[in-house]
């Protein structure tokens, strides 16, 4: 069930890391009805310029006071525009929208890979799996800059220290958080470990048996390399895709990518809008 | 998601009310005429025989197969619509990117992307036939003859009350744009699809060509029923931080408010020129955008990328053009079609 809320008031907006800004909107409509990995389409103001909506991955949600956050970069107008609403300002908002993760798992050992701003709707996601799955997370920026806060474990809305209920594990490019390197890189010691029976990781003590599932979301060269080793490793993977889209709606046919459907070989076309965002890595067709 | 295709497709389900507008404003707003309206606006407007309520349609390629939209609104609302372009065979369309935003508008380089006439006609028309409301096919193909049987297999369909004839995608290599840049091409397409169905017959113009009114004539001649103008212009944009064209195809299709000045001016050049009815499309985002269009010399209005923006767009339009018609003591929406051209006199 998707919802147009044409005046959704902005809570607050925090600038939280290097042009990284997280915008809470109040939405009790959206915020009751999302699940991790859905978006939203976002207009502010009438002009003619930026015309088109902006999606915004749903980064978590405050069900009981309706608040709906979502975490992006200032890369062009549209987000300069953005991250210029303050607290009271109105947005015009489509969602929630897309098909986010699969979520119905029980006494799985699940891996979370969120690079950049894609930890941000792993959190929302591993929330939701740890009730009833054993959850470990990867998470990796360039450097501690483009961390989202969230993923140090700081609620910047309440200043508190989240306490996540599962472990994590930091890395970044530079070094300048947790461990430096990639995180795919870590996560291939952490596979291979897992496969010879021995621990790599710090953080993984508790649960030193292999990965049933795993979970992505991040820049696609990320995505790609993830896809790679779920493939080696014979793990099921699902990954959040991103795609410039007009419409979000299943109209424009702007967002498709080529792909096969779960179990049959015929190619096929997937609308990332309406299809996914998520989709199982064995049904994107990566190079294509 | 699993429950959408179950709830778009049925027609007595489409004023959801699960479904929140909270734009009241739009829909409650009352108005006040400036003269008295015993009978109120009379909005309907008649193309060849497809009968109107509103002249407010649908751009061909922006709305699908009318399930994307069922969400937000009745589509018995709209005049018509226009769906998706069909080909005889599905087509896959172009490369990704597809689509780039420019200031005002919109580059598209979708390609054609369709299931093909067959499974348009199994399971994409179908639903449609519940509404009371003209459904139009927009039909392309490479070669003159899979337009002639294009259009057979669609007049086949009672669900189907007209065909636009697109002979202006900028997208697609072979047909599209190629048959809609020379009069004489343009002229034997509308001349094979007429001979293969018993519809009436709107062609969609492009607007990449020295002379549209050439055009316009030319299709007039060889027997179209209607004109569809514009079609997307023939733009590019460059990503200067990769260092190359934005779109995966290079050069795509411009739309949304940027165009609007050249929609308006080639439907004001094509109504001095013909006598068949136009619908006039091309950056239409409000009922001001609308009644340009048809103070120019439009019949009907169609609206595409303002439908991506606004998923309202339409419907506030209907309100809009009654909204103003009340203001100014407006009996019927067609007695301002062409007003403009009276006024330059």
């Amino acid at each position: 069930m998707k919802f147009h809320v044409p005046d959704a008031s902005v809570v607050r907006q925090e600038l939280t890391g290097e042009n990284i800004y997280t915008l809470t909107i109040n939405s009790p409509e959206i915020a009751h009805e999302a699940q991790p990995g859905q978006f939203a389409h976002l207009r502010y103001g009438n002009s003619a310029d930026p015309l088109l909506r902006r999606p915004l991955s749903i980064n978590d949600v405050e069900r009981e006071k309706g608040w709906v956050v979502f975490s992006y970069q200032v890369v062009g107008k549209g987000t300069q525009l953005l991250s210029e609403l303050k607290a009271g300002d109105m947005l015009d908002v489509i969602g929630p929208l897309g098909h986010g993760f699969e979520t119905d798992f029980c006494g799985k050992k699940v891996g979370l890979i969120g690079g950049g701003l894609g930890i941000a709707p792993l959190i929302f996601l591993g929330r939701k799996l740890a009730l009833q799955n054993q959850v470990q997370a990867f998470w990796g920026a360039r450097s501690r800059e483009l961390l989202p806060r969230l993923a140090m474990g700081e609620n910047f809305t309440t200043g508190e220290d989240v306490d996540f209920p599962f472990s994590s594990t930091v890395v970044t490019e530079d070094g300048s958080s947790g461990r430096k390197g990639l995180v795919t890189k870590i996560l291939l010691e952490q596979l291979a470990a897992d496969a010879q029976g021995t621990q790599a990781t710090q953080g993984a003590q508790d649960f030193p048996e292999r990965f049933d599932l795993l979970f992505a979301c991040g820049p696609k060269p990320m995505l790609v390399a993830v896809a790679q080793l779920a493939r080696e490793y014979n793990i099921p993977l699902q990954v959040s895709l991103e795609s410039v889209m007009a419409c979000g709606v299943g109209a424009c046919l702007g967002c498709t990518i080529k792909g096969k459907k779960k179990g049959e070989d015929r190619k096929t076309q997937f609308k990332v809008c309406q299809d996914g965002p998520v989709f199982w890595a064995e049904e994107v067709l990566w190079g294509e | 998601m699993s429950n959408r295709t179950e709830r778009d497709n049925n027609p007595n389900n489409k004023n959801d009310d699960c479904f929140v507008n909270h734009n009241k404003e739009v829909y409650n707003k009352e108005i006040k005429p400036r003269v008295r309206m015993d009978k109120g606006v009379d909005l309907s407007v008649e193309l060849a025989g497809i009968k109107l309520k509103n002249p407010v349609m649908t751009a061909s390629g922006t709305f699908s197969f009318g399930e994307a939209y069922t969400d937000f609104f009745p589509l018995e609302s709209l005049g018509a619509i226009v769906v998706k372009g069909v080909t005889l065979e599905p087509r896959a369309g172009n490369s990704t990117p597809r689509l780039g935003e420019t200031p005002a508008g919109l580059l598209n380089s979708i390609g054609l992307e369709n299931p093909g006439v067959e499974a348009v006609l199994k399971k994409y028309l179908p639903p449609l036939g519940g509404y009371n409301l003209p459904v139009i096919v927009n039909i392309a193909g490479n070669t003159i003859e899979e337009y002639g049987e294009v259009a057979v297999r669609l007049s086949a369909s009672p669900v189907v009350k007209g065909l636009e004839v697109n002979i202006s995608c900028p997208n697609v290599r072979e047909g599209g744009m190629a048959f809609g840049s020379h009069p004489e091409m343009a002229a034997k397409v509308v001349r094979m699809v007429k001979e293969n169905t018993d519809l009436p017959v709107i062609v969609k113009l492009s607007p990449n060509v020295t002379d549209i009114g050439e055009m316009a004539v030319a299709v007039e001649d060889a027997g179209a029923d209607v004109l569809s103008l514009i079609n997307t212009l023939l733009g590019m944009a460059i990503d200067i931080h990769k260092r190359k064209p934005v779109l995966g195809n290079i050069m795509g299709g411009l739309s949304g408010p940027a165009v609007k000045p050249i929609g308006v001016r080639m439907v004001w050049q094509v109504a001095e020129k013909v006598q068949i009815p136009i619908i006039g499309m091309g950056g239409i985002m409000t009922a001001a955008d609308a009644l340009e269009y048809i103070m120019a010399g439009a019949t009907a209005v169609a609206v595409g990328t303002g439908q991506f923006v606004n998923p309202y767009c339409c419907v506030e339009i209907v309100k809009g053009l009654e909204e103003y018609c009340f203001k100014y003591g407006v009996e019927r929406i067609s007695d301002l079609k062409g007003a403009a051209q009276r006024g330059a006199k």
